[in-house]
């Protein structure tokens, strides 16, 4: 029995013979997904079988981590060798379940594959990795693909290095394992056969989540082995944190040209009545229109426009000199919504600058240089999202408006994340008469003082 | 290849079909943006990515067209070279240096003592540049700061046009979960593209000649239309083209929902392939022995018609084409293929000489070059005839083998043809050299074959063509 593509082949079976369930006889061949690998290795034995599938290699791995274990993660650990690996453990943002994943794969010591939902998540993995085994990690995905013993991917190209070195990995683990039954994001899980699976997550799905698929998550990665909710840990984990407005003023050009650009945009929202007609949809009908209606495309123009000029005005980069000045010494974390105004603040204050185009290594350089001091600021564009550890920021300063709620709430928990109970800062910059001052009052923030 | 979003706003849905708005190459309107887009990226030769992007971007302004526009530069762009300015040291160790100094400011402070034009002189002159150099140095790993080197063919914008209609009928193709096509010539070149796209493959003659293909990859049957090899799918599309007649008929998720479409093409379509066809012949060899043949036994000269690479071996996980075929003109079941194996590759004789032993094929003639260190020994239990030759196959030689081949599988000559007779039938044939390898007495002798080896039928009998009694077999 061999390893193809994500699924198992038998040789020299006809299709007569009698095979257990999972097989189809598909184009002259017994076949099935390589996920029941383990379920079948008894009647390989029995049949004896020749196991031409598990490729993966015992490892000699150190772990490098001398940071001790608090009772819950030994607990998590302990249910999940106890459900021979394979499982999920489900603990809330910030409890450390990396630290938990990496004793994990000490334990099994055999390659393994991480996936993970996104890049920033990639490029933290790839660090806690090298720290933690001091050895060559691999990562997969759009911009790189070098494939080592411990490699990292994202759930998107998964399929793909799975299709093709599948069998290569002992253990396979999902970070934010709730991503896994998406629809096309669970085919790696299935295309590979580890023995050895262990599923991340703080918000594990409902059971009508998971059913939209042909899969559900307890079949592909295990049951739920532990679980350990928010409010045990709360005051342990997260410091205290304040957030502050400052509020800046267009210049008279800017001004000019935002109102003429807002007089376009809302000019043809009003006049179609885009609001009314479709509710919250509204700006997706705005955009939809702006394909084929010469008016929408402009108002869709403008409003690309007014969101650029709120984010490179002026008052902006004044009052980050400001903020620069005020808290020099301290880490600061600087987040922009563009590419452009990431790579325009890093080259004026020649400071850092992490984007989607920074490679794993330069970005492990950058955070580590943070975390000794030798840099003491960073920018970064919506890169830094979702879970990033970034130890021990004092200040976050959010530039561009038009993050989300859920997007802001994100970056603010990222600062607070500390091993020490230190005061931290978050200074969202906004300029004053504009549609960024409606978008933060929208917002629900705790413990304001603005 | 273009992106889903320049591909998504030309999809139309129409009842069970999806079709793809593709641009008429003739429309003077059009062809005038393809011929600016064109005059304005050769004009960005030099310099930087983002500077043909904002430029691009400018052009564009409020036009409806963008998507068509947008496309166009994408061809452009995909065939072009865009390369990094030269650096004293890596981008990422000058960012390095020039980094452990922020943040600065244009003016100094307590903290900050140097100003920001203070640290980049005192690096750049640590390296022997000008500041302005060591600024434009700082970023050269991103590809927004590429220079445009090489602008890529000289497109005419019919050229342009034809090329991006390809580029759209490949796109919608990036939602296919499946595809099957029939196609009736140049299979040499097809099977080598859905090799080189890792594509699997269920093949099955067609009565009236030419085979039905079935096209997706391993996990397909497993899950409910996978999109996962649409890219590979997209990518072999162009060999399809490089047929004389085909159709293609593919399963299609369109990304605007409503399930699965069919998106159906065939070689009516317009669609111009970008793929070289391969010669006609791979070698001098083969070149020569076709027209040797030609010369003494083509035409009337001789009953056997000649025809390159039309039949094809189906073997488990792959296929086998042969050089030749030959058909005799009075009774088409009579049939016999000609493989010349004058190539001396070691690895490639091994995958050969595999592939022969699991065509099985009885009415396949093996002509091989003497030089290549392979014995008679390594046929041994393959069913087909083996002539070796020193310099070139000597025809003569060549011909009464076909001759007493044709007479042992299909019976004597004669008019009106009988029915084939079938393989296991066929009678002894006396040795005429060495050389020749019998195989039914080996056959004979190791009546079980290994499990493993259980191989195909398809092209055991030369009547199966005829009849379609059998069907392909599934292939990677």
């Amino acid at each position: 029995m061999f390893f193809q593509g994500g699924t198992l082949v038998l040789q020299h079976a006809d299709e007569i013979e009698e095979v257990p369930a999972p097989f189809q006889f598909v184009r002259s061949r017994w076949r099935c997904e390589a996920y029941h690998y383990a379920a079948l290795l008894d009647w390989m034995r029995q049949q004896g079988i020749r196991n031409d599938i598990a490729r993966w290699r015992p490892l000699k791995l150190k772990l490098h981590d001398s940071r001790e274990l608090h009772d819950y993660q030994v607990q998590a650990l302990a249910a999940w060798k106890e459900a021979q690996g394979r499982g999920s453990i489900v603990l809330p943002t910030g409890a450390g379940k990396t630290l938990v994943a990496t004793h994990a794969i000490q334990h099994v010591n055999a390659s393994t594959v991480v996936l993970v939902p996104t890049m920033s998540l990639l490029y933290q993995w790839y660090v806690v990795l090298t720290n933690a085994f001091q050895t060559e990690i691999g990562v997969y995905y759009s911009g790189e693909k070098r494939v080592q013993p411990l490699t990292v991917t994202t759930y998107h190209s998964a399929g793909d290095l799975i299709a093709e070195y599948g069998n290569t990995f002992k253990l396979f683990i999902c970070d934010e394992v709730h991503h896994l039954p998406a629809k096309t994001w669970g085919e790696a899980a299935l295309m590979s056969p580890a023995p050895c699976r262990l599923g991340l997550t703080a918000t594990y799905p409902e059971e009508y989540e998971q059913t939209g698929n042909r899969w559900r998550l307890d079949e592909l990665i295990g049951p739920i082995v532990y679980k350990q909710r928010l409010e045990t840990l709360v005051g342990k984990q997260l410091a205290e944190y304040r957030t502050q407005r400052l509020r800046i003023d267009l210049t008279a050009g800017e001004r000019a040209a935002y109102d003429a650009a807002y007089a376009i945009y809302t000019g043809f929202v009003r006049e179609r009545g885009l609001r009314k007609s479709h509710g919250p949809g509204w700006l997706r009908e705005l955009m939809r229109l702006s394909s084929k209606d010469i008016q929408a495309r402009r108002a869709w123009l403008a409003r690309r426009q007014l969101l650029n000029l709120l984010e490179s005005c002026q008052g902006k980069f004044t009052a980050l000199e400001a903020l620069l000045r005020e808290h020099s010494g301290e880490r600061i974390l600087i987040f922009t919504e563009s590419n452009a105004v990431a790579y325009h603040i890093a080259r004026q204050h020649l400071v850092p600058v992490i984007s989607h185009e920074t490679g794993v290594a330069e970005r492990k350089h950058i955070l580590d240089g943070f975390q000794a001091g030798s840099y003491s600021v960073i920018v970064t564009s919506k890169v830094l999202n979702e879970g990033v550890d970034v130890p021990e920021a004092k200040v976050a300063i959010v530039l561009g408006g038009g993050a989300s709620k859920r997007e802001y709430l994100q970056r603010l928990g990222r600062i607070l994340r500390k091993k020490e109970p230190l005061q931290a800062l978050l200074v969202e910059v906004i300029a004053r008469n504009t549609v960024e001052e409606g978008k933060a009052r929208r917002r629900h923030v705790p413990r304001e003082q603005s | 290849m273009l992106t889903g979003d320049l591909i998504k706003p030309r999809l139309r849905i129409q009842g069970a079909n999806l079709l793809v708005e593709m641009v008429n190459e003739q429309n003077p309107a059009l062809q005038q943006i393809a011929r600016d887009l064109i005059a304005l990226f050769r004009q960005h030769k030099g310099q930087t990515q983002a500077a043909w992007e904002e430029a691009l971007h400018a052009y564009e302004g409020a036009s409806l067209d963008y998507t068509l526009i947008r496309g166009l530069a994408k061809v452009l762009a995909d065939a072009a070279t865009f390369t990094p300015i030269a650096t004293p040291l890596p981008p990422a160790i000058l960012r390095e240096r020039v980094f452990a100094h922020g943040p600065v400011f244009d003016n100094s402070d307590i903290f900050h003592p140097k100003t920001r034009s203070e640290v980049l002189q005192q690096i750049a002159d640590e390296h022997g540049l000008s500041p302005a150099e060591l600024e434009e140095m700082l970023f050269a790993d991103r590809h927004a700061t590429y220079r445009l080197t090489d602008a890529g063919p000289e497109w005419t914008p019919g050229d342009l046009l034809a090329r991006y209609n390809l580029e759209l009928a490949r796109g919608a193709l990036y939602w296919a979960s499946h595809i099957t096509i029939e196609v009736a010539s140049n299979y040499k070149d097809l099977w080598k593209y859905i090799k080189l796209f890792k594509l699997m493959f269920w093949a099955e003659p067609m009565p009236e000649g030419g085979y039905r293909i079935d096209l997706d990859g391993p996990i397909s049957p497993f899950v409910t239309a996978t999109l996962r090899y649409g890219r590979q799918l997209a990518a072999f599309l162009p060999a399809l083209l490089l047929c004389e007649r085909w159709q293609m008929q593919a399963e299609v998720f369109p990304p605007q929902g409503q399930g699965q479409k069919l998106y159906v093409l065939d070689h009516t379509s317009m669609l111009q392939s970008h793929f070289k066809n391969s010669g006609l012949f791979d070698s001098r060899l083969e070149a020569d022995f076709a027209a040797e043949f030609e010369e003494k036994f083509g035409g009337k000269r001789g009953h056997w018609r000649m025809s390159r690479e039309s039949d094809v071996l189906l073997l488990g996980d792959t296929v086998m084409v042969p050089d030749f075929l030959l058909v005799d003109t009075q009774d088409e079941s009579r049939r016999i293929l000609i493989e010349l194996v004058g190539y001396w590759h070691p690895g490639y004789l091994r995958r050969k000489v595999e592939k022969v032993r699991a065509a099985n094929c009885s009415h396949l003639l093996l002509l091989v070059y003497d030089g290549l260190k392979i014995t008679p020994e390594a046929f041994e239990g393959v069913s087909s005839e083996v002539i070796f030759f020193k310099q070139k196959p000597v025809l003569k030689e060549v011909m009464e083998t076909v001759e007493a081949m044709a007479e042992r599988l299909y019976g004597p000559r004669q008019k009106p043809a009988p029915a084939p007779k079938p393989t296991e039938a066929k009678e002894k044939k006396p040795r005429k050299r060495a050389a020749i390898v019998d195989i039914t007495e080996h056959l004979k002798q190791q009546p079980a074959q290994k499990p493993g080896k259980k191989l195909r039928k398809v092209a055991e009998s030369p009547a199966q063509y005829a009849d379609n009694g059998e069907q392909g077999r599934a292939s990677e």
